[in-house]
């Protein structure tokens, strides 16, 4: 388990950046978390490649395969970044990273010993032979191009939830 | 652009008409002291002068070695199944783009920012083709419908009024009228959602290109950048060659400092890594993947006394705290790049001859020196950038005097320091602008040019 303080920075800077963080202590209660967080979406992409993917309990009438048709993808994120409040989506194992982008809600699901305290950390350790597309996600798409407005949800998710499991 | 001789930049006047336009006035006055806001907000408790002196270490080794970066970023950017083309010129440029364009037969190609593809005047080529190209940032969307350019490398139609924008789409996207921003912007998330799900081909820029892994990096909030980059099968990337990191474990120090100098953000909402074209088997990425590595004149700016420009990463800080770019806004510049950082390039790129009235647009204050993040030595260059104009007898009989007398007098420190207050005074704006609005000029720096430079 990672140290605490870690997840303790993670879930404050994620908070920060306006994604919603949620720490949840194992399978049984991230089900119940994700129960009610999914309750009002219609279309729920989930595409089960990963072990906690594969935990997560998905409504079979409400799942679909594509994402371009879905409200809410629920995805398991390789990392996590403390000091930015980040979840890090890649294309490897045949991720297209841009499931987590269309709908408008983002569900990542991080495990707590995959969360990196600093960039630097997360970076040196990553090599010299990356996959296709990194992503970092920081919180909801955003633009502040008219006035300088702040404005949540331009091209991507405007909800983004993190399960800290 | 280059201008043909004769055609130089007509900047006082175009200043003078941008301090008349009221509304202009406003939107410039109210997006800077944001910005502003902003930026000095998001520097407290950090260490932000020994990350900048970093920065500046680490892209003075690049600029002292671009064609190492770019031969290195080649081979590794080619391993990886993407195909790199190193350019000369704009037109060589162009040319070849809307060849793999055409090529491919791509008809409907969606844009994400790139300020080098404004530099080479791309989009009107390829419309001159037949091409149809939408640019997919919401700042260069409402730009791109209005027939305009950006005023701003990050915030491209931060001269523009809610109420101006509300009544564009009105009139161009046929929809109700509403000043609201969040309203504006779920029309334009509708609009833009189909042309990137039916777009042929993408064009993107990048903010860095990273030698030792042959990655392009963008910087993006809206998600925009995510979705040409990801989703039609063709992605050509436009970006030029002084723009490398020389190792993929350099990035958490731009991404430090880019954002909180460009937005005030920690971080930008998205930041994505593209390492080559898509694997077989994968489910992420464009299949066939260009990389445009464009030289267009910093070669040569590279091995001139005016290098340091090249360390610019293009955060618009510089242009956030001019008292010059706040008062008149971009377009008053006719260049591509507005602000300190572009007088300076684009006296470089378009050649003094043409451009020495852009070197107006300064009172040498260094309040742009100052905010950058990479330590751009942006007064230095300008006061240089001056001379060389004194020199080459691009200006005025009067302030030639001024600026002969200062030649002389940086020579000699004595005099130099007395003549601090004769030196401020060359203020080369207060001439034409109104008594008014000279007094809500901040004033030049009392601190002297030779601490700065010391
Ligand atoms: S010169 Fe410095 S402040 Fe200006 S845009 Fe470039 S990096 Fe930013």
């Amino acid at each position: 388990m990672k140290n605490e303080e870690v997840v303790r920075i993670f879930m404050e800077n994620s908070a920060k950046v306006a994604a919603r963080p949620i720490r949840v202590n194992g399978i049984i209660h991230m089900n119940e978390v994700l129960g009610e967080i999914l309750a009002n979406e219609s279309a729920i992409y989930c595409p089960g490649i990963s072990e906690l993917e594969k935990a997560a309990t998905i409504d079979t009438e409400r799942r679909v395969d594509a994402y371009t048709d879905a409200t809410v993808a629920v995805e398991e994120s390789v990392a996590g970044i403390a000091e930015t409040g980040s979840v890090v989506v890649t294309s490897a194992n045949g991720r297209a990273v841009q499931a987590s982008l269309l709908p408008a809600h983002h569900v990542a699901i991080l495990s707590a010993d995959n969360i990196f305290m600093s960039l630097d950390e997360f970076f040196a350790g990553l090599g010299k032979t990356p996959p296709t597309n990194i992503t970092l996600i920081t919180g909801p798409s955003r633009t502040a191009d008219i006035e300088l407005t702040l404005t949540i949800g331009v091209h991507g998710p405007e909800k983004v939830s993190i399960l800290v499991v | 652009m280059k201008r043909g001789s004769g055609q130089s930049i007509n900047f006082r006047d175009n200043a003078r008409r941008a301090i008349e336009n009221t509304t202009l006035r406003r939107a410039m006055r109210h997006a800077t002291e944001s910005f502003r806001q902003k930026r000095s907000d998001a520097i407290v408790g950090i260490p932000f002068e020994e990350w900048r002196e970093q920065a500046s270490e680490l892209r003075k080794t690049v600029i002292g070695d671009i064609k190492g970066y770019v031969d290195e970023f080649a081979v590794n950017a080619t391993k990886r199944g993407a195909i790199v083309h190193r350019l000369k010129t704009a037109g060589d440029a162009r040319d070849l783009i809307g060849a793999i364009l055409k090529d491919n037969g791509a008809k409907n190609i969606v844009k994400s920012k790139s300020m080098v593809t404004e530099e080479i005047h791309l989009n009107k080529h390829l419309e001159s083709l037949g091409l149809r190209v939408i640019e997919t940032d919401l700042g260069e969307y409402i730009i791109q419908i209005a027939g305009e350019t950006p005023s701003h490398i990050i915030v491209p139609a931060i001269h523009k009024s809610r109420e101006q924008i509300g009544r564009l789409f009105c009139e161009k996207l046929s929809c109700d009228f509403s000043d609201d921003p969040a309203v504006l912007t779920n029309t334009a998330r509708g609009i833009l959602r189909q042309e990137f799900l039916t777009a042929d081909a993408a064009i993107s820029g990048a903010n860095c290109y990273i030698a030792d892994t042959g990655s392009v990096v963008l910087f993006t909030n809206e998600g925009n950048g995510r979705m040409v980059t990801t989703l039609p099968p063709l992605h050509i990337v436009v970006t030029s060659i002084e723009k490398a990191l020389p190792s993929i474990e350099n990035l958490p120090l731009l991404m430090r400092l880019l954002p909180r100098s460009a937005t005030g953000q920690t971080l930008t909402s998205y930041l994505s890594i593209i390492t080559g074209a898509r694997m077989p088997g994968a489910a992420t990425g464009a299949k066939q993947l260009h990389i445009v590595l464009l030289d267009n004149g910093r070669s040569e700016i590279a091995n001139g006394p005016y290098r340091e420009i090249l360390k610019c990463i293009k955060c618009g800080a510089c242009m956030n705290v001019c008292p010059v770019y706040g008062m008149i806004g971009g377009h008053a510049y006719d260049s591509t790049y507005p602000g300190p950082m572009g007088v300076i390039l684009s006296t470089l790129l378009n050649g003094i001859e043409n451009a020495h009235p852009l070197l107006d647009a300064t009172t040498l204050c260094g309040a742009c020196a100052e905010a950058c993040p990479v330590k751009v030595p942006l007064l230095k260059l300008l006061y240089e950038l001056r001379e060389m104009r004194v020199d080459k007898g691009y200006n005025k009989t009067a302030e030639s005097l001024g600026m002969a007398g200062f030649g002389m007098a940086a020579k000699n420190a004595h005099i130099f320091q007395a003549g601090q207050t004769s030196a401020r005074a060359l203020w080369p704006l207060a001439g034409f602008l109104s008594p008014l609005t000279v007094n809500r000029l901040p004033k030049p720096t009392n601190r002297t040019f030779r601490r700065r430079f010391s």
